[in-house]
C-alpha cells in the first residue's frame, strides 16, 4: 500500500460493485444502536435514549475534611478504589481550604465526591464511600451530605440540536453551491450516519457496561460531526474533479470507484494520524476523559468509513436512479 | 527563489513573535482543567419570606446564572446543593472580590411615594412599581451635567404602571430605591407615558463603576430572595488534576507518534510537515493567548481536531505531489501542481468546518462555543500553515530540476515517470492518469 500501486491501475478495488452490501453493513452498524436507544428510552425512568450521568440528573455531593494537603496521586488512588467498590462515576475534586475563612484551623483540604443520587435511607452506599475515604485518609470527617442539582438541563440539548440543525443547513447550502444538491445531501446523510453510530454505541455501552454520558459527550459528538463532513468533502472533491475530465469516457460509478481508490491512502493515513493521538490519550491519558476519547475514536473510524462506503455509494445510487428516469 | 527566501524569513519572524507571546502571556484555562473558585450562596429568609420554596430556588439559580454570565468568564458552573444553597464555580479570575460583590447583591429596585412623615423624617411607601417591570437598563450620561446616569426602559406593564403613577403624582417626589438605599427622589413635573425613566446619582452623582454595576445588575435581574455567600474556597479541576497530568503526557506521546508516522510514510516531506505542524501549533497557541481564549477540554477537542485537519492538508498535498512525480514531472511543477490540486479539497472542507463553527458559536451554549471557537481558529491557521509554510519549505529544500532521490518521497526509482508516460494508451491505466 505504501507505494500506492492501486493508483497505478494495478489493484483497482471495485467498491461500487458491492454498494448494497456496504449499505447493509451500515445498517448492521447502526440498527443495534437505534434499538438500544428505543429500548433505553422505554426502561429508563427519565425516558432518555442514553444513560445520563449526574451532569444531567443531579446527584449527591459528599464532602470530607482532611487535615493534610492531598496529592494528585492520592486522589487518583481514591478514585480507583471508589470505582472498584461499585460507586458509579465518582467525580472527585480537592478543595483547598482557605485557612483564614475556615472555622476549624486544622482542616487543610476537603475531598468532595459527587456521585449519583444517594437516598437518605440508603445509608449503605454512604457508608461504602465513607469507609473508603476513611481508609485512605484516616483523620477524615464527613462534613456535608447534600443533594446536588444538574449542571446541564434539557435546554442544552435542545439548544445544541437547534444549532446543529442550522449548521447542517449551512453545510447543505455551501456544498450545493460548490458541488451539487445530491452531494450536499449525501454528506449530511453521512453526518447523521456517523453521529447515530456513536450515540447508538454509547446507548449500548450504557445498557451493558453502565457507561454514563456527561457534558463532554456533546463535545465529542460535535467533533465527530466536524470530522465526518471534512472527510466526506475530500472524497467528493476528487469525484468532482474526475467528473470534470472523465464524464464522457466513464460511467458515474466508474468515476466514483476511481476517485475512492485515488483518495484511499490519504483517507487511511489521515484517520490513522488522528487515531494515533486519540489512542495515546485513551490508553495513557486520564480516566476522567476516557469515555470522551472513546466516543471520538469511534467517530473518527466511522467517519472515515462512511465517506467511502456510505456517502460515495449514496451519491452513486442517487445518480443512477436519476439516469434511469 | 529570492521571494521564497524572503517568505522563509517572514515565517521565522512570525513564529518567533508567537513564541515571545506564549512566553509572556498567561494561559487561560477553564474550570475543568485548572479549577478555580467555589462559592456557596445561601438563600436567606426574611420577615416577608418565611420559607425558601423550590420555585424560589429555581428563579434564584436563574438570576445567578445570568449574573455569572455577565462576568464574561467562560464555562462556569451553577448548581443547586441541598434545599437552599447554590454552588457556583468560577475559573480563576483576576478580581474575585468584585465578582463576589456582584453575585451576592439582591439588586432590588423600588419606586416609592411619600408617606406621612414620622418625627419629622420623611417616610416612603411602595408604589408597586419595581425592577420586575423593567425591560432593560442602559448606561448613559446626562447631556447637561455630563454625569453618569442609568436610563431605565419599562416593559409594557411597567410603562402603564409608570404612566398611571406619574399622572397621579404630578408635583410630588418619586423616590428610587436600589437595594433599600435611596438613590434620588425627583419631583414629577408632568405625566411620563413613554415608559422611560432615569436614575441620577443624587447630589454627588454616580461614579462610573457604580453606575455600570447597577446597569449590569438590573439587566441580570434581581434575586428573588436575598442570598449570602457563606463559603469561599479554591477548588481543583473538575476533571481531576491527576487525570489531566496523565492526559498531557499522553497527548505529547500521541503527537510524537504522529510525527514519526509522517516521517516513516512520507520521508523528507513528512519531516517538513512535522516542522510546519510545530510552527502551526506555536502560532495557534499564541493566538489563543492573545485573544484570549479560555481553554477547556471542549476547546482542546477542537484543537486536536484542527491538528488532524492540518495533518490532513499536508497528506493531501503529498499524495498529490507523489502522483505528479509518478507522472514524470519535474520537482518544481510537481510540488506546485500537488498544492494546486489539493487546494480545492482543503478549501472546501475547511470552509464547511468554518461555516459550522460560526453557526455553533452564535447559537451554542458555553461548551459548544468553546469548541467552535478553537476549531475555527485552528482551521484558519492550518490553511495558512499548509499552504504557506509547507509549500515554502518544500520549494526551498527540494529546489527545481528532476527528483534525483525518489526515496526522499518514499517512491521507488522505477515508479517515477513510468506510470503515465505519454505512450501509455491503455484506457485502464490512462483513467488513473494525472489530469491535464
Amino acid at each position: 500500500m505504501a507505494n500506492s500501486e492501486a493508483l497505478g491501475g494495478k489493484h483497482l478495488i471495485d467498491i461500487v460493485k458491492y454498494r448494497f452490501w456496504w449499505f447493509a453493513l451500515s445498517a448492521v452498524l447502526i440498527v443495534p444502536g437505534i434499538v438500544a436507544m428505543i429500548y433505553s428510552s422505554m426502561i429508563y425512568p427519565n425516558h432518555a435514549p442514553l444513560k445520563v450521568g449526574i451532569d444531567y440528573t443531579g446527584g449527591t455531593i459528599l464532602q470530607y475534611s482532611v487535615t493534610k494537603s492531598i496529592s494528585n496521586k492520592e486522589i487518583a488512588q481514591t478514585r480507583e478504589k471508589l470505582t472498584a467498590a461499585g460507586i458509579e462515576n465518582p467525580f472527585l475534586q480537592i478543595i483547598n481550604v482557605n485557612p483564614a475563612n475556615a472555622k476549624n484551623k486544622k482542616i487543610n483540604s476537603i475531598v468532595s465526591v459527587r456521585t449519583k443520587f444517594i437516598g437518605e435511607r440508603n445509608t449503605e452506599e454512604l457508608d461504602k464511600v465513607s469507609s473508603i475515604i476513611t481508609s485512605e485518609y484516616p483523620d477524615s470527617q464527613l462534613i456535608q451530605v447534600s443533594s446536588i442539582g444538574p449542571t446541564l438541563g434539557s435546554e442544552l440539548f435542545k439548544n445544541s440540536l437547534f444549532a446543529l440543525a442550522l449548521a447542517s443547513l449551512g453545510i447543505v447550502i455551501y456544498l450545493t453551491i460548490r458541488f451539487q444538491l445530491d452531494f450536499a445531501i449525501s454528506a449530511i446523510l453521512a453526518l447523521f450516519h456517523d453521529a447515530l453510530f456513536v450515540i447508538g454505541c454509547f446507548s449500548i455501552f450504557g445498557l451493558l457496561f453502565n457507561v454514563q454520558i456527561d457534558s463532554l459527550f456533546v463535545t465529542a459528538i460535535l467533533t465527530v460531526i466536524g470530522f465526518s463532513v471534512h472527510d466526506t468533502i475530500v472524497v467528493f472533491d476528487r469525484i468532482r474533479e474526475n467528473l470534470r475530465y472523465y464524464s464522457k469516457k466513464m460511467s458515474f460509478g466508474e468515476i466514483v470507484n476511481v476517485s475512492i481508490n485515488q483518495t484511499f491512502v490519504r483517507s487511511i493515513n489521515t484517520s490513522l494520524t488522528v487515531l494515533i493521538t486519540l489512542g495515546a490519550l485513551y490508553f495513557l491519558g486520564g480516566v476522567t476523559t476516557r469515555d470522551f476519547v472513546l466516543a471520538m475514536i469511534l467517530g473518527i473510524a466511522i467517519g472515515t468509513y462512511s465517506s467511502i462506503f456510505f456517502a460515495s455509494m449514496a451519491i452513486d445510487v442517487w445518480r443512477e436512479r436519476k439516469l434511469k428516469k | 527563489m529570492k521571494n521564497k527566501k524572503l517568505m522563509f524569513w517572514a515565517i521565522v519572524g512570525i513564529v518567533l513573535v508567537c513564541i515571545a507571546v506564549i512566553v509572556m502571556k498567561p494561559t487561560k484555562l477553564g474550570l475543568d482543567l485548572v479549577g478555580g473558585s467555589r462559592l456557596v450562596l445561601e438563600a436567606q429568609t426574611t420577615d416577608t419570606i418565611a420559607k425558601i420554596t423550590p420555585d424560589m430556588m429555581d428563579s434564584l439559580r436563574f438570576a445567578i446564572e445570568n449574573r455569572v454570565n455577565k462576568l464574561g468568564v467562560a464555562e462556569t458552573v451553577v448548581q443547586q446543593v441541598g434545599d437552599k444553597r447554590l454552588l457556583i464555580e468560577i475559573p480563576n479570575i483576576s478580581d474575585l472580590a468584585k465578582a463576589k460583590e456582584f453575585l451576592g447583591e439582591t439588586a432590588e429596585l423600588d419606586f416609592k411615594k411619600e408617606g406621612t412623615p414620622i418625627n419629622g423624617q420623611p417616610t416612603w411607601i411602595s408604589t408597586g412599581l419595581s425592577g420586575k417591570d423593567l425591560s432593560k437598563a442602559i448606561l448613559s450620561t446626562n447631556s447637561q451635567t455630563g454625569e453618569w446616569v442609568v436610563d431605565l426602559q419599562f416593559n409594557d406593564k411597567g410603562t402603564r404602571k409608570f404612566a398611571d403613577l406619574t399622572t397621579k403624582m404630578v408635583g410630588k417626589p418619586m423616590a428610587i430605591f436600589f437595594n433599600g438605599e435611596l438613590q434620588s427622589a425627583p419631583v414629577i413635573r408632568e405625566p411620563i407615558i413613554g415608559g422611560n425613566a432615569q436614575i441620577s446619582g443624587g447630589e454627588n452623582g454616580f461614579q462610573y463603576e457604580d453606575a455600570k454595576k447597577m446597569v449590569d445588575l438590573l439587566n441580570a435581574g434581581a434575586l428573588p430572595v436575598p442570598a449570602k455567600i457563606i463559603e469561599e474556597n479554591t477548588v481543583g479541576p473538575t476533571l481531576g488534576a491527576d487525570s489531566i497530568q496523565k492526559s498531557k503526557v499522553a497527548g505529547i506521546i500521541g503527537l510524537g507518534l504522529v510525527m514519526i508516522f509522517m516521517i516513516a510514510f512520507y520521508r523528507l516531506p513528512g519531516l517538513i510537515a512535522d516542522i510546519a505542524l510545530v510552527c502551526y501549533s506555536i502560532i495557534l497557541f499564541a493566538l489563543f493567548k492573545t485573544i484570549p481564549v479560555t481553554l477547556t477540554l471542549a476547546g482542546i477537542a477542537g484543537f486536536i481536531l484542527s491538528i488532524g485537519m492540518a495533518v490532513d492538508a499536508n497528506i493531501l498535498i503529498f499524495e498529490r505531489t507523489k502522483e505528479e512525480l509518478r507522472a514524470g514531472r519535474t520537482l518544481f511543477t510537481a510540488i506546485n501542481a500537488g498544492f494546486d490540486r489539493a487546494f480545492t479539497s482543503i478549501f472546501d472542507s475547511n470552509m464547511s468546518t468554518i461555516i459550522t463553527c460560526v453557526i455553533l458559536y452564535m447559537l451554542g451554549t458555553s461548551v459548544v462555543k468553546g469548541f467552535a471557537l478553537t476549531l475555527a481558529l485552528g482551521v484558519i491557521v492550518s490553511m495558512f500553515s499548509a499552504i504557506t509554510i509547507t509549500k515554502n519549505f518544500m520549494h526551498l529544500i527540494f529546489g527545481t530540476g528532476e527528483l534525483r532521490y525518489p526515496q526522499l518521497f518514499g517512491l521507488r526509482k522505477n515508479e517515477i515517470g513510468k506510470a503515465f508516460e505519454a505512450k501509455e494508451t491503455k484506457r485502464e491505466k490512462a483513467k488513473f492518469g494525472v489530469l491535464d
